[in-house]
């Protein structure tokens, strides 16, 4: 790309032509204060934190918005500037409640370490703004519209990441407030809860319920890590203090660009179930709590006693290594029946190979049989972001909800043939595929190999490495000992069904359920974000489980536990 | 030459600042030995001279027309005037009832709220009443330094009032310009 030369605090500095006055001095390692700039957002000029002298200009420019030209002269530190830049601190602070004493963002607050930035001692201006409203309708973060300073980053997060457009502005002047559709309440309105617009917001308008005033960026600890709740394998951020999970925050550098939905932001962290603390053997009606060595024992005289009538299940949701050790031990060294507990997308015979990035560059995408309003739904946001970059859309699932709060209704078909058309005529078709086709659907479907790119979305988040491990979902009849990784997902009756016949049902859960209940050993597993390892996410990727807490005393690592039982056969 | 006066009040506040005001430990000696202080709160001259004192501090916001009194009488008092703490300099926290009516607050505070039982609203005549709105001091008079902070730390206050009796700059720099 063409270079073009310009001219920052005197120095010249070369930036790539097209970048805007921002862009090159960040380039050149110069640093314009900003506010309602964030990097993985659109410019839009709002908050005037970035003004600059441009030479040959009438009056100062942001920088974030201002594109450079050959020869262009930029003073980014000038009396002027600065005076001026203090004025837009003065005129935020003194619009609204930017009290910092009481404030839950005080000491990671934009706004704050731009005012100490320019020393702000005071402001001039009487604070004369009335009741200003909290909004609290939604479940997992609230708005306090006193603390906004109507930078829009929220109201951009949700229209060019999420493309859900929920949020907007009302009103003119010391009057403006952001607003969620036609002016309803945020839990009444569109919003998808995804988070996107807390992490973005600079202030302490948008405040997380479960992690307000639990720690500064100074007090956390963050660690790196991936979403394990469904197959995208979004990377996050697990955000933790005194042995607490405080909040989970997407990595912008991550695979799914920061974006992160409802079940991996705030729903991984509020699951009611009680937890199984330690191994448990079944005394008469009763279990009780015993060691390690005596629950492994029991397990193993049982699996030595009648290999052939073993069945071992195993949740395709665990990690490569659990899945590895588990199928080891069971397939090649107890000789026992091992299946996964979940249904498999295999069983529709279509490719699977694609990522994320596939969304991105189509020009059409069929969606059939996939829910993408209640689950992966950060590939349904990237389905709406690329629609909205003109990619032209089909929804096909008549078995599920239809789809209809997904796609506009233009967009919902009724007969799969009609997307296969239009992916058979487009450049960079893609189908975003799930269990909800019939296998006669899915058999239509195969045309489209080799000219369109396929997206299998699995009910499993680690469906791709248990297929490759050969597992395959189902129940074996006539087996008399039951052996059930479960880790942390839901014990559904269907699953406690596998257990029901047999004389003897080891569980292997994080929490209590249906299967826990009617077990013979309990076996404890720690959660999500107390797990090490890899899982094979949408693509293939290779995702990077770290563990941000250690598990309790007494739970131990899924593998360890198989590895222990293993020598005792 | 005679020590330079300083004299300190509170309006709307918490006392908070006057405790960070004690919290310069030891070094409140070396000051003492080179001001006098002529009245505060913590002391039992509470009014300043009427011939005036070189420094004026002031703690808390401008919440009732006593406070507005006194703000005055100390802006008359004092040469140069110090806006103490975050309530003096921004209103802070006593200034979160302006997004209520007076008569809300009022009767949050003495009659619904949870521990009260059969509360009333004050009403002697000796006590001041509450203004429309709670507000920086800077608002109501001029003030000449204004040091935020709840409450600012005792080494902020101590490089102010040394700065402003070596005839420097007394604005808060670096860490002690704090917001909370």
């Amino acid at each position: 790309m063409a270079k073009v030369s310009i001219k920052l605090n005197g120095q010249r500095v070369e930036a790539q032509a097209g970048s805007t006055v921002l862009q090159a001095a960040k380039a050149a390692g110069v640093d314009i204060p900003t506010l309602c700039h964030h990097p993985a957002l659109k410019d839009i000029g709002a908050c005037r934190m970035c003004v600059v002298e441009v030479t040959g200009q009438r009056e100062v420019q942001p920088a974030c918005t201002f594109p450079i030209s050959e020869g262009m002269e930029v003073t980014t530190e000038t009396p002027k500037v600065n005076a001026l830049r203090k004025f837009v601190l003065e005129m935020l602070f003194s619009e609204r409640n930017h009290y910092c004493m009481f404030c839950e963002m005080s000491g990671d607050c934009e706004l704050q370490s731009m005012a100490y930035r320019f020393g702000l001692d005071h402001w001039t201006y009487p604070s004369t703004y009335g009741p200003m409203p909290v909004d609290a309708s939604r479940k997992h973060f609230m708005m306090d519209h006193a603390r906004c300073i109507l930078c829009r980053r929220c109201i951009r997060a949700c229209e060019d990441l999420v493309a859900n457009h929920t949020l907007g502005l009302k009103a003119r002047g010391a009057k403006t407030f952001v607003c969620a559709d036609m002016d309803v309440p945020f839990g009444d309105s569109t919003c998808v809860s995804c988070g996107t617009c807390l992490q973005v917001c600079p202030t302490g308008a948008l405040v997380d319920r479960r992690s307000a005033f639990g720690g500064r960026e100074k007090d956390v600890a963050l660690t790196s890590t991936a979403c394990t709740f469904c197959s995208v394998g979004c990377e996050a951020e697990v955000v933790t203090r005194a042995h607490r999970v405080l909040r989970v925050e997407g990595d912008w550098e991550g695979a799914n660009s920061g974006l992160l939905c409802v079940a991996g932001r705030f729903e991984s962290l509020e699951d009611g179930r009680p937890r199984v603390s330690s191994p448990m053997v079944r005394r008469g009606a009763n279990l009780v709590p015993t060691t390690w060595d005596e629950a492994l024992d029991q397990v193993a005289t049982k699996l030595k006693a009648a290999p052939e009538s073993v069945s071992a299940y195993v949740t395709a949701n665990a990690l490569n290594e659990t899945l590895d050790s588990f199928t080891e031990l069971f397939q090649e060294q107890v000789g026992a029946s091992v299946s996964q507990l979940e249904p498999s997308t295999k069983r529709l015979g279509l490719p699977s190979e694609q990522g994320l990035g596939v969304i991105d560059r189509a020009d059409a995408i069929l969606v059939a049989g996939v829910d993408l309003d209640s689950n992966h739904r950060v590939v349904g946001y990237a389905i709406k972001r690329a629609r909205e970059e003109g990619a032209e859309l089909r929804v096909y699932c008549p078995s599920l909800n239809g789809c209809k709060p997904f796609g506009p209704k233009k967009s919902v078909i009724r007969d799969l043939k009609a997307g296969i058309e239009l992916c058979q005529g487009a450049q960079q078709p893609v189908v975003v595929y799930g269990l909800g086709l019939t296998p006669d659907e899915a058999s239509q479907l195969a045309v489209l190999r080799g000219k369109a790119s396929f997206v299998a979305l699995a009910p499993a988040a680690n469906e791709a490495h248990a297929a490759s491990m050969g597992l395959a979902s189902g129940s074996t009849n006539h087996a008399r000992v039951a052996y059930l990784l479960l880790s942390d997902q839901p014990q559904d009756p269907l699953t406690a069904s596998l257990a029901g016949e047999c004389e003897f049902v080891v569980a292997h859960a994080a929490y209590e359920g249906h299967v826990t209940e009617k077990a013979d050993v309990v076996l404890p597993a720690p959660l999500w974000y107390e797990r090490e390892g890899t899982f094979t996410a949408l693509g293939g990727r290779l995702a990077q489980v770290r563990p941000a807490l250690s598990p309790p005393p007494g739970i131990l690592p899924e593998p360890e536990v198989l590895s222990r039982l293993a020598d005792r056969l | 030459m005679a020590k330079p006066k300083i004299a300190t009040d509170w309006l709307g506040g918490c006392a908070g600042c006057h405790m960070s005001l004690l919290d310069i430990d030891e070094r409140i000696v070396a000051l003492l030995e080179l001001v006098e202080l002529t009245s505060s709160p913590v002391t039992d001259l509470k009014h300043p001279p009427e011939e005036g004192v070189a420094v004026g501090v002031l703690e808390g916001a401008i919440n009732n027309t006593v406070n507005l009194r006194v703000a005055r009488q100390m802006r008359q008092r004092c040469k140069t005037l110090v806006a103490l703490g975050d309530c003096a300099v921004f209103g802070g926290v006593p200034a979160m009832r302006n997004a209520f009516t007076t008569k809300e607050a009022l009767e949050r505070a003495y009659i619904t709220s949870e521990s009260t039982v059969d509360g009333k609203v004050p009403q002697d005549p000796e006590l001041g009443r509450l203004t429309k709105r709670c507000c920086s001091v800077g608002e109501m008079v001029p003030v000449d330094v204004n040091l935020p902070g709840c409450p600012p730390s005792a080494d902020a206050i101590f490089n102010t009032l040394s700065a402003l009796l070596e005839g420097r700059a007394a604005n808060p720099t670096g860490d002690d310009l704090k917001y909370d």
